[in-house]
């Protein structure tokens, strides 16, 4: 009985040791890689946090997780902490992370500045080469920069640079809409409608385009080309552009077609 | 004199085996002894051993069960900062909004639309963004709000008190919030609202 009490009490010993050093092992021994993965699947929670800290405290020059770390803190508004992680990141690897802190400032926080600043620094450390930053087109979003600054005659600059990059059936379809809104907000009703155009050649579902396009049509005064238009905004209100996280520059409600199809209806 | 020897030499025989003896005992227990002792010694340490290895265990996974369960900005309840009639569904489940989907009817263009007095009447000192975290309950209602300030460099600075509350008041009365929703369930959920000052007006919301 003894012997089997005493075989017991050693098993037990292994497992509970086995099992602390596996924790151990998961959140401060295992490859750095591992361990990234592995913060970045839980992100948000403490132990996320803490494991990047762990990493940043073993590898002092491990970019990526100051970025990462900086995610949750973005996502959920403390942006003082978020973006203090991701200057650090930039500091330690500009090519790879300014792309990153330009598009958080251009679509989190709408600091057009700021993000221009950074979309121009990455351009000038990558000569002859076009970058993406978080996937997208830079010259498209240095357009949407100068969009939400109103400087539209530069918008329309880095718009065309990026269907020139992309070519006119790559491009991002809403380069096309902003090009459009850009010329309206200039005044040039006739060229607006060409550009949102171009768009809808892309896609006939593009319901900013369509709004667009009513919208100049009003201006220049043809109302029945404006109503038509305006009902297939309507019908593709359904494909319209919209993200999990925030309200787009350029985007467009059920309720503002509405809106202006009272107008148009006085 | 025979006998006296043989005597005196069984009796010496007899107290050499006597001695024997008594050195084997002796000798059987010391070792019997130490034995005893390494076994008890032996057992002293499994058990350590044991009682180690279980608090480590049981620090390691109240401390592993505490960082799963917390998570960056979530906010608990404080009676001297909270609405206490303000209700949340279920406070074991908080999503982020963006997980389920919580909006304003129309967007921040509405809520733009709707807040276009105070945005035009409030002055600012500095620029910089206010950000307000707050919940939104499985009814469409909001409380729990916190904020966050930061100025045009992205640190954290200080806006006026007064003019944060009065902006917190007015978020407070919008009434178009859509709840987050999941396979048909409404939920509560953290929502983020942002208002960008520069030259001393809201200048955007978002």
């Amino acid at each position: 009985m003894k012997i089997f009490i005493k075989i017991i009490k050693v098993i037990f010993t292994i497992l509970l040791f086995a099992y602390s050093i596996a924790i151990i092992y998961l959140i401060a021994l295992a490859p750095k890689e591992k361990r990234f993965k592995i913060a970045e699947h839980s992100q948000g929670f403490y132990l996320s946090q803490t494991m990047f800290d762990i990493l940043i405290f073993q590898n002092a020059n491990y970019s990526d997780a100051y970025f990462e770390k900086s995610v949750a803190f973005n996502k959920r508004g403390e942006y003082a902490k978020g973006f203090e992680l991701l200057d650090k990141a930039v500091k330690l690897d500009p090519k790879l992370h300014l792309g990153y802190r330009g598009w958080m400032k251009l679509r989190k926080l709408r600091d057009y500045e700021n993000a221009l600043r950074d979309f121009n620094k990455l351009d000038s450390l990558t000569p002859n080469f076009v970058d993406s930053p978080w996937g997208e087109d830079i010259d498209f979003l240095r357009g949407e920069c100068y969009y939400g600054k109103k400087n539209y005659k530069k918008a329309i600059e880095l718009f065309n640079r990026n269907i020139k990059n992309q070519k006119e059936d790559w491009a991002d379809i809403h380069t096309f809409v902003y090009l459009g809104l850009c010329e309206y907000e200039l005044g040039n009703y006739k060229k607006a409608i060409s550009e949102f155009k171009r768009g809808l050649k892309q896609s006939e579902n593009l319901c900013e385009a369509h709004f667009g396009i009513a919208k100049s049509y009003k201006e220049l005064g043809q109302m029945d080309k404006a109503k038509e238009f305006l009902l297939k905004a309507e019908e593709n209100i359904a494909y319209k552009r919209d993200d999990v996280y925030n309200e787009f520059l350029n985007e467009i409600y059920l309720s503002e077609i509405l809106e202006f199809k009272q107008q148009l209806n006085k | 004199m025979i006998f006296k020897v043989n005597q005196f030499t069984f009796t010496n025989t007899n107290k050499r085996v006597q001695t024997e003896i008594y050195l084997l005992v002796d000798i059987f227990y010391c070792c019997t002894q130490s034995t005893l002792k390494r076994n008890i010694q032996l057992k002293n340490k499994l058990n350590i051993f044991l009682l180690v290895g279980f608090l480590l265990a049981l620090v390691l996974t109240i401390w592993v069960y505490y960082q799963t369960t917390n998570r960056i900005g979530d906010i608990t309840f404080d009676k001297d900062i909270d609405n206490s009639e303000f209700k949340i569904c279920n406070e074991d489940r908080i999503p982020q909004y963006y997980a389920v989907g919580t909006n304003y009817q129309n967007g921040e263009k509405a809520i733009k639309k709707e807040l276009s007095e105070l945005i035009n009447n409030l002055n600012f000192k500095n620029s910089g963004f206010i950000t307000y975290r707050f919940i939104v309950n499985c009814k469409g209602e909001v409380g729990s709000f916190r904020v966050k300030t930061i100025d045009s460099v992205l640190k954290e600075n200080v806006f006026d008190s007064q003019k944060i509350k009065q902006l917190q008041k007015s978020i407070e009365k919008l009434k178009q919030w859509n709840a987050g929703k999941r396979k048909d369930e409404t939920l509560d959920s953290y929502y983020v609202l942002n208002f960008k000052i520069q030259n001393n007006k809201i200048t955007d919301i978002f």
